[in-house]
């Protein structure tokens, strides 16, 4: 388990990270989520020990980053976004070097190397330069860097950014089959990815966590809900009431394929302001008004409605 | 630090900078060899030690550019400084790499000895201190222009300031007669080469042995903070 507590990070005047804490539990994908420049990689660097906090403590398996680096680093596993390969070195005397780096056994090493070979797809290209491999096998050879030494948790730094789709889905795949053995940490700012692959996130925002849940937690409707509608009835007619019913926080219309139908999406108190279930109260102004109900779906915050109000709305303010 | 080691040994024969640093030295030693003692038929070795150790002034920054400079600019030194070996683990392997080149390069220089041998007589006492002088300046160089790498970003950057040091080191020799004698005093006594002159004469001083070991370590250590206080900085190592 990695842990970081009230980590601070200062480039001279600039605090890249404020009072950064959060959890990662064994053999969970934990998404590390954020605008650029919010410092997931300054938060990364700082829990591989790149370069150590300016305050607060980095515990890895309960043992302290600055009191122990050699410890700690042997169970850290990292892709930094631009992969560390040397060009002149051909992929498996770079995987060598990478095990003897971390402590590998020196009559363990052959095997280990073809074994990490055989898991990331490097066969083909294991007695090749690195400097003439595609962009896509570099990645894999940092990936397969980051595997030696078998180290408990892998921290990967937007380890997709730059490949193409199929390279996308090649290295998703491997990240989930390495999420059975390994605690998985990366970093990504396309929210697809994380609501794919990821058990947990943590969402940074001008360096502060400002939120970090369960995705299944995140994604909860957070005290809210949202309604799709149909209505058969005119825009100009139905949006005043509608906007009017005291629980609807926003709504958000959307084209419609069909003539005088509205579709709309209404941002509701959960429990429609105190006055019970939100889609009753609807159900009622729509019978009053013979404006009849062609289709309506209860709808989850997406991550993207939860990621959109944390960093841009009154929450990202507050930071 | 081991593994550090032998990758910057594979790197120099998997780059030209290897071949480039021994060619290069190796060529210019066999012309000041031929010009010094074949074409005058002496066999005074130590004078032709003397005039190849200008030629680390030259030689040291190919073989020391990379080593930092090129782990900054390609930010490999993320992995190196991820992995569990130390700075000063990362530092003692790139500098054992660079004077086990410098070794190699100097074993071989033992061919012009041989020549000597064939056809004049050799001390081997004087020779012994000759060379364990001139291989003592080559690591201090080595030391100087190490850290020099470990300032910049960029290779050619490092390559043209450590040769400019080595050349200030060389100008300060220059410098001794033209300057008060109080001063001249100050540099003759840090120039590396007026402390490699016991040893042309053939004698072993141990003022000057420990001269080079401090400036190795003294150098070596300067690294290893500049990297660290880099890191602290937060701009990685």
């Amino acid at each position: 388990m990695i842990e970081l507590r009230d980590v601070s990070k200062r480039y001279g005047t600039v605090e890249a990270l404020r009072d950064v804490s959060f959890t990662a539990p064994d053999k969970h994908i934990i998404g590390l989520l954020g605008i650029n420049g919010a410092g997931k990689s300054t938060a990364l660097n700082v829990l591989t020990g790149y370069f150590p906090p300016t305050s607060g403590q980095v515990l890895v398996g309960g043992v302290d980053m600055l009191r122990d680096p050699r410890a700690c680093k042997r169970q850290i596993g990292y892709l930094p976004e631009k992969p560390p390969l040397y060009d002149e070195m051909t992929v498996r005397d770079y995987l060598r070097f990478a095990c003897e780096l971390k402590d590998v056994k020196r009559a363990s090493v052959s095997a280990h190397v073809d074994e990490i070979i055989g898991l990331t797809g490097l066969k083909e290209v294991r007695g090749r330069v690195i400097g003439h491999l595609s962009k896509g096998y570099r990645q894999r050879v940092g990936f397969a860097q980051a595997l030696c030494g078998s180290p408990e948790t892998l921290v990967l730094d937007e380890p997709t950014v730059g490949l193409d789709p199929r390279q996308v889905s090649e290295i998703r795949t491997l990240m989930q089959q390495l999420s059975l053995e390994h605690t998985i940490i990366f970093s990504s700012h396309m929210l697809s990815e994380i609501q794919q692959m990821c058990d947990r996130v943590v969402i940074l925002h001008r360096g502060r966590v400002v939120r970090e849940a369960d995705l299944a937690d995140l994604t909860d409707t957070d005290g809210r809900t949202h309604l799709r509608v149909s209505i058969a009835m005119d825009e100009s007619q139905l949006l005043p009431a509608l906007k009017g019913l005291p629980f609807v926080r926003r709504v958000r219309q959307h084209t419609s394929a069909l003539p005088h139908v509205t579709e709309v999406t209404l941002d509701c108190d959960a429990d429609g302001a105190g006055r019970g279930d939100p889609r009753v109260q609807l159900f009622r102004l729509l019978a009053g008004l013979d404006a009849p109900i062609l289709h309506l779906a209860q709808e989850r915050d997406s991550l993207e409605d939860v990621f959109l109000r944390v960093t841009s709305g009154e929450e990202a303010a507050a930071v | 630090m081991i593994a550090v080691w032998k990758r910057e040994m594979q790197s120099y024969f998997y780059t030209p900078v290897g071949y480039v640093f021994m060619g290069v030295f190796l060529t210019l030693s066999s012309v000041i060899f031929f010009l010094q003692i074949m074409s005058q038929r002496s066999s005074d070795l130590l004078t032709f030690i003397g005039n190849m150790s200008y030629l680390w002034m030259l030689l040291c920054p190919v073989l020391t550019m990379r080593l930092l400079a090129e782990e900054r600019q390609k930010a490999t030194d993320q992995l190196l400084f991820t992995s569990p070996v130390s700075i000063i683990g990362v530092v003692l392997g790139k500098y054992l790499a660079a004077i086990t080149l410098t070794l190699i390069t100097v074993a071989l220089t033992l061919v012009y000895v041989l020549v000597v041998m064939l056809y004049g007589q050799v001390f081997a006492g004087e020779l012994l201190c000759g060379y364990l002088g001139f291989v003592l300046q080559g690591f201090a160089f080595i030391a100087v222009d190490l850290f020099v790498s470990g300032l910049c970003r960029a290779p050619v950057t490092a390559a043209i300031l450590a040769f400019g040091l080595n050349f200030a080191l060389w100008m300060m020799d220059l410098l001794v007669s033209a300057v008060p004698a109080q001063l001249g005093r100050a540099l003759s006594f840090l120039s590396l080469y007026s402390r490699n002159e016991p040893f042309l004469m053939g004698q072993l001083s141990y003022a000057s042995i420990l001269y080079d070991v401090a400036v190795i370590i003294i150098f070596l250590a300067s690294a290893i903070c500049t990297l660290d206080a880099r890191r602290y900085r937060g701009k990685g190592a």
